[in-house]
């Protein structure tokens, strides 16, 4: 019971970094139907940046102030990398076959990826301590402030972007975006803006991610978008691409799944078992948990 | 094109069969790499090219081949070359198998899916599934090819081997354009509904497409094992699958496409080792470049001999 209860702390803790990586794959996916693989990488940059961001302009400091200073500026850098990212990779290849798109992101997400090498070296690094080392025990249930920080602030972005998707005006022109970009455009939308929003959105949901990962995980490479991108995608594709709520829903069922699997599997089958069950719940909802069943238009 | 078709294809087999006797074995390495890496992204470019699945999985099939070999070579002593039927069966069986209940998703959904094909095999692989993999070592002391009597021991030999196993790649290709199964998938690559309609069962092309791809694949597996008399999980890797993806659509998923893409993924870093780190920053401009200046790849592929006239241009398909 109690490896239970351990596991079930650490799956929602990893699962709500998944859902705010897995928001961004969807936004873009929703409206653009295109899967952004540089979205991981951007990831892996925002620790990089707010490790950039803690060493020398804020000179090491680990005040409140601070912190939340590093989350910002963080967010407001990927933000505009996710912007230049739209208008040189994507914009020009919006009307081009759908595979040309495709690996135009896998560039980008090499470049990415390659960018962080050079600039920051291939070794790991470490990521500072921003938040002091507290932890309770509940009767052999270790949950540390880490954790209860990783999933109160992610909670707290997910109903925030829930009720900015659902009550504005701009939220019901991305939904309109999505479901048709063209008659959007008739009712007087501009899809370049919105296009551009939802990039400034997940990106800077990404970039928090990526900031939780170091702070959660400590140790941060080049090539960890890779690892955990892939892994917020598959929960955007479990929860059914394009779907708010369901990646949401995706990462959460994803982290719980590692979890459980990592406490009473192995950690060494944790990816293996993450596809299964993917591929399981493809091959029984082709388009994921939450995602509408499109007839294919003709 | 058609000029192309008759020179320009004789003498590049003419100078691929002449040149390993001019290269020193560092680059006889090198185009023996060429090679097998071009019969992989052909079998990748039927599945995704010329049948227009999203298949990034293609190590997986790869991979499958080159393990068959050494799992059969070091583990239970079969000569080498008795290993190759087996090696191109195994993976094309996995390709019908695995292709079978997941060739109805749409896209995006079928591309997750073969990523995630292929990391299960890595995983089951490198946790050394059944004691027989090797685990993250992966297996090496492999014995040389034998082929009746002939033992291909130095690297010349296994060149020519490679080129034998490309030569009927690309016969074996050639034959599919001219051949029912080939028009049935570029109709169904086209328009999967229109291909329904005019009779062809599209899921029957689709499963085959996948078979086709993954023993061709297998078979370039049995090559690289030959090659390096060695195999490790990582060489069969998911980025792997990502790069046979990105050569086909980046060349055009024509021969020559092909050709070119693969030699600009590994050969060229050969040639610039100095620039070793730089390499994937500088090709993911590459690829981006390419995709903008020529969404439909940098050599398009054409199919049959249809006059230009009535070729309507259209931004379906592809």
């Amino acid at each position: 019971m109690d490896i239970f209860l351990q596991q079930l702390a650490n799956g929602l803790t990893i699962g709500s970094m998944f859902a705010l990586v897995a928001l961004g794959y969807t936004m873009v996916y929703g409206v653009m139907r295109l899967i952004n693989f540089a979205h991981g990488d951007m990831v892996a940059a925002s620790a990089f940046v707010g490790l950039t961001i803690y060493t020398q302009v804020m000179g090491q400091a680990t005040s409140l102030v601070a912190v939340i200073a590093i989350f910002l500026l963080s967010a407001v850098a990927m933000a505009i990398v996710g912007v230049i990212l739209e208008r040189v990779a994507y914009r020009p290849l919006r009307e081009a076959p759908r595979l040309s798109a495709v690996v135009s992101a896998l560039g980008a997400s090499l470049v990415i990826q390659n960018g962080i090498m050079l600039i920051w070296g291939p070794r790991m690094r470490i990521f500072p301590e921003l938040v002091p080392q507290v932890y309770w025990d509940f009767g052999g249930v270790v949950i540390s402030l880490i954790q209860l920080i990783i999933l109160g602030l992610s909670l707290i972005l997910m109903v925030a972007l829930y009720l900015f998707v659902e009550k504005t005006r701009m939220g019901a022109a991305i939904r309109a975006s999505s479901i048709d970009q063209d008659a959007a455009r008739l009712m007087g939308i501009n899809v370049d803006s919105v296009i551009a929003l939802i990039f400034i959105i997940g990106s800077s949901l990404g970039a928090v991610g990526g900031l939780f990962i170091g702070l959660y995980y400590r140790g941060i490479t080049f090539n960890m978008g890779w690892q955990y991108g892939l892994y917020a995608f598959v929960a955007a594709i479990m929860g059914g691409i394009g779907n708010i709520p369901g990646a949401m829903l995706g990462g959460m069922l994803l982290g719980l799944f590692n979890a459980f699997i990592a406490g009473y599997v192995s950690s060494t089958w944790a990816d293996a078992f993450t596809f299964i069950l993917l591929i399981v719940i493809l091959i029984v909802r082709p388009t994921g948990i939450l995602g509408e069943r499109v007839a294919e238009k003709v | 094109m058609k000029k192309l078709q008759r020179f320009a294809y004789p003498a590049f087999l003419l100078v691929m069969a002449i040149l390993p006797n001019l290269l020193d074995s560092r680059w006889q390495a090198v185009a023996i790499t060429f090679l097998i890496f071009s019969v992989v992204a052909l079998s990748q470019d039927i599945i995704l090219g010329k049948s227009g699945m999203f298949n990034m999985g293609q190590a997986l099939f790869f991979g499958l081949g080159a393990y068959t070999t050494a799992i059969l070579n070091a583990k239970f002593g079969w000569p080498m070359l008795a290993t190759v039927p087996l090696a191109i069966l195994i993976p094309a069986l996995f390709g019908i198998l695995l292709a079978g209940p997941i060739v109805h998703l749409r896209g995006d959904y079928l591309l997750v899916t073969t990523i995630g094909f292929n990391i299960v095999f890595v995983q089951a692989v490198q946790n050394d599934l059944g004691g027989v993999t090797g685990g993250p070592n992966g297996i090496f002391g492999l014995d040389p090819m034998n082929i009746f009597g002939i033992q291909l021991a130095n690297q010349l030999a296994v060149y020519y081997f490679a080129f034998a196993v490309l030569l009927a790649t690309l016969w074996i290709m050639r034959n599919l354009e001219k051949s029912k199964a080939g028009r049935a998938l570029h109709y169904l690559r086209l328009d999967q509904l229109a291909a329904e309609s005019i009779g062809i069962n599209t899921r029957v092309f689709k499963i085959f497409a996948f078979g086709l791809g993954a023993g061709i694949a297998g078979l370039a597996g049995t090559v690289y094992a030959t090659q390096y008399a060695a195999v490790s999980p990582e060489a069969f890797d998911f980025i792997q699958s990502v790069l046979f993806f990105s050569i086909v659509i980046v060349g055009g998923s024509s021969i020559p496409g092909v050709f070119l893409g693969v030699f600009i993924m590994f050969v060229l870093p050969e040639i610039f080792r100095e620039f070793a780190t730089w390499r994937f920053f500088i090709f993911g401009f590459a690829m981006i470049a390419a995709m903008i200046l020529r969404p439909r790849g940098i050599w398009p592929a054409t199919f049959g001999k249809i006059p230009k006239f009535l070729i309507k241009e259209s931004n379906h398909g592809a």
